[in-house]
């Protein structure tokens, strides 16, 4: 049975579903030497600003039990400096660029997406909403459904890009949020973002990062990710990226039956450079086995209603 | 010249214990040995993040590398635990190393604890190339943790000046002193040290103004890449202080490209 990985995100198509996560693969030139580039669905660079921010005090990283807590606090040399010195070689890479947006006011999401805007070689936007909203004292705009819309709707205005709203873990109800997101225009949804968390350093009697607490990232959130792009997968009706301690191609299909059409590896590709080539080139093995000749057949397989295949499940057999 | 980065397996030809929790595994590793001093690999350990570790060795013409490591935590244990013959994953050569010292500059090479092996590769692979006198001084807690002593011992004229805090071998006292007295000596001086960051600060205020000062810096590191922007430290940038990466604009800096506060 021929697999075929073309995936389709709303209206743009990508050759396979795995693309690099937003602030594990830096603005695409860093892991050149080690990553083939255009194998990959797509890249999303690390947020960028309107002008450089700064980023937290180190100690930025502290490693957990199966995951990773950061503190990078969002360092990026702002939207001049991605144009000119990044954006060239994304151009040439030979894969889809998604560019992740960041700002302190809706004002500068908008300064960023219209800034863009006169650049070629760019497929999507991806909105980080978990950024500091400083005019409300510092809750993040993803914070609540309010919030979350209009920083989705002013952005929409200033751009027909397909745009993407990355959630935030860290909120009550996800789904909320992101019917809130569609009703304002958003294309598509990421999840998720890091899960707020913290580590102390023993020896030293302090908090392990130098901005207290970080964002969890790697296999110990999979889980998690997996419960909230289920959830949204019920109240939206436009496509999902889903992302959260994604290691092999079968971590991918858990994700495509959660409802998420494609996906985005992080924290792996830290300790494994090739990991994304490695899932791509295990996957139509994996879709066979599962029965499926591309990615779409399976998206929201394990939804509700959706014909699961049942297996006898005799009395003692806890699998 | 430094060679092409890339990620491989390699065999541990050669393991001693150095000192107490503290490891050299000796890899067959062509690649690597292309190397500069000062350069580092990160290396596959079990969890989420690989361990950086510089080189202690750098040979050539053997095409063996060595990899000197204390064991602080998981990562470094297990990586301790491997046997003679098994492999190692490993991303390099990363970073940028020493730049190759001046050779009618008089030479001194000041190396902390586990910050020593870095030094011995610079000594090993530019010990000819230097024709001013070359001085080593070595420094650590006690007695026990004076690493890799014997090695660059073959390699120099002149005794090597050993600091101890605990005066178990040696002075008692921090490398400060003999490096005072050595600049006070020749002021033209060439320095590459590494160790820990309070002794780099140390040696930085030291030889404030004097130029030709080269630190190996340690950071708490993420991708190794200079991807993640996790192991950064305070640099003087253009317009005020900025960032560097430890992983890629390091983990060698000249001392007056950074900012000791």
């Amino acid at each position: 049975m021929a697999v075929n990985l073309e995936t389709s995100v709303g209206a743009l198509s990508l050759t396979n579903p795995v693309m690099a996560a937003s602030g594990t693969f830096g603005f695409g030139p860093e892991y050149g030497p080690l990553v083939n580039l255009g194998r990959l669905g797509g890249v999303a660079v690390k947020g960028v600003s309107p002008i450089p921010w700064p980023g937290n005090p180190p100690p930025r990283v502290w490693e957990t039990d199966a995951g990773l807590l950061n503190s990078i606090g969002l360092q990026n040399p702002g939207v001049e400096v991605f144009c000119r010195d990044d954006l060239p070689f994304l151009r040439q890479a030979g894969t889809r660029v998604i560019v992740n947006v960041i700002g302190r006011t809706i004002e500068e999401y908008c300064q960023v997406v219209s800034r863009l805007e006169s650049e070629s070689g760019i497929d999507a936007l991806e909105l980080n909403i978990s950024c500091p909203n400083v005019k409300e004292g510092g809750m993040t705009f993803g914070q609540d459904e309010e919030h979350a819309a209009a920083v989705t709707r002013a952005v929409r205005s200033c751009t027909t890009r397909p745009l993407w709203v990355k959630l935030s873990p860290n909120v009550a109800d996800p789904a909320g949020i992101a019917v809130a997101v569609e009703a304002e225009g958003a294309d598509a949804i990421s999840a998720i973002n890091t899960v707020v968390g913290m580590a102390i350093d023993l020896k030293h009697r302090r908090p392990a990062l130098g901005g207290i607490t970080g964002g969890l990232s790697g296999p110990a959130i999979k889980p998690i990710a997996l419960r909230i792009v289920y959830q949204v997968a019920q109240a939206v009706h436009i496509p999902i990226i889903g992302m959260g301690g994604i290691r092999s191609a079968d971590d991918v299909a858990e994700f495509l039956m959660a409802g998420a059409s494609a996906v985005m590896v992080g924290t792996a590709t830290f300790a494994e450079p090739g990991i994304m080539e490695t899932i791509i080139d295990a996957l139509p093995t994996c879709l066979s086995r599962l029965d499926a000749t591309s990615p779409a057949e399976l998206v929201g397989a394990a939804l509700p209603g959706r014909g699961s295949i049942e297996e006898d499940r005799r009395p003692g057999d806890s699998s | 010249m430094a060679g092409d980065v890339g990620v491989q397996d390699y065999p541990i030809v050669w393991k001693k214990n150095v000192a107490p929790d503290h490891v050299e595994l000796i890899l067959q590793a062509p690649m690597l040995a292309r190397a500069v001093p000062g350069q580092f690999v990160h290396v596959r350990t079990p969890g989420t993040l690989r361990r950086p570790i510089s080189f202690s060795r750098i040979d050539p013409e053997s095409g063996q590398v060595g990899l000197l490591f204390q064991v602080v935590g998981e990562g470094t244990a297990w990586l301790s635990q491997r046997s003679e013959n098994s492999l190692l994953n490993i991303i390099g050569p990363l970073g940028r190393g020493f730049p190759p010292p001046k050779a009618e500059r008089p030479w001194c090479l000041v190396g902390g604890g586990v910050g020593i092996p870095p030094l011995y590769a610079a000594l090993y692979a530019w010990r000819h190339r230097v024709t001013a006198p070359i001085s080593v001084i070595l420094g650590a807690r006690t007695a026990d943790y004076v690493i890799m002593r014997q090695d660059f011992a073959k390699l120099v004229n002149q005794p090597i000046e050993v600091t101890t805090d605990d005066g178990s071998l040696g002075s008692k006292g921090t490398v400060l002193g003999p490096l005072a007295r050595w600049r006070s000596r020749h002021p033209e001086g060439q320095v590459f040290a590494c160790g820990p960051t309070p002794m780099l600060a140390g040696v930085a205020n030291l030889l404030q103004g004097m130029g030709s000062v080269y630190l190996a810096l340690e950071q708490r590191m993420g991708c190794g890449v200079g991807a993640c922007l996790a192991c950064v430290v305070l640099g003087e940038g253009e317009n005020g202080p900025e960032w560097r990466r430890v992983c890629h604009d390091g983990p060698v800096f000249s001392a007056e490209e950074l900012i000791w506060r």
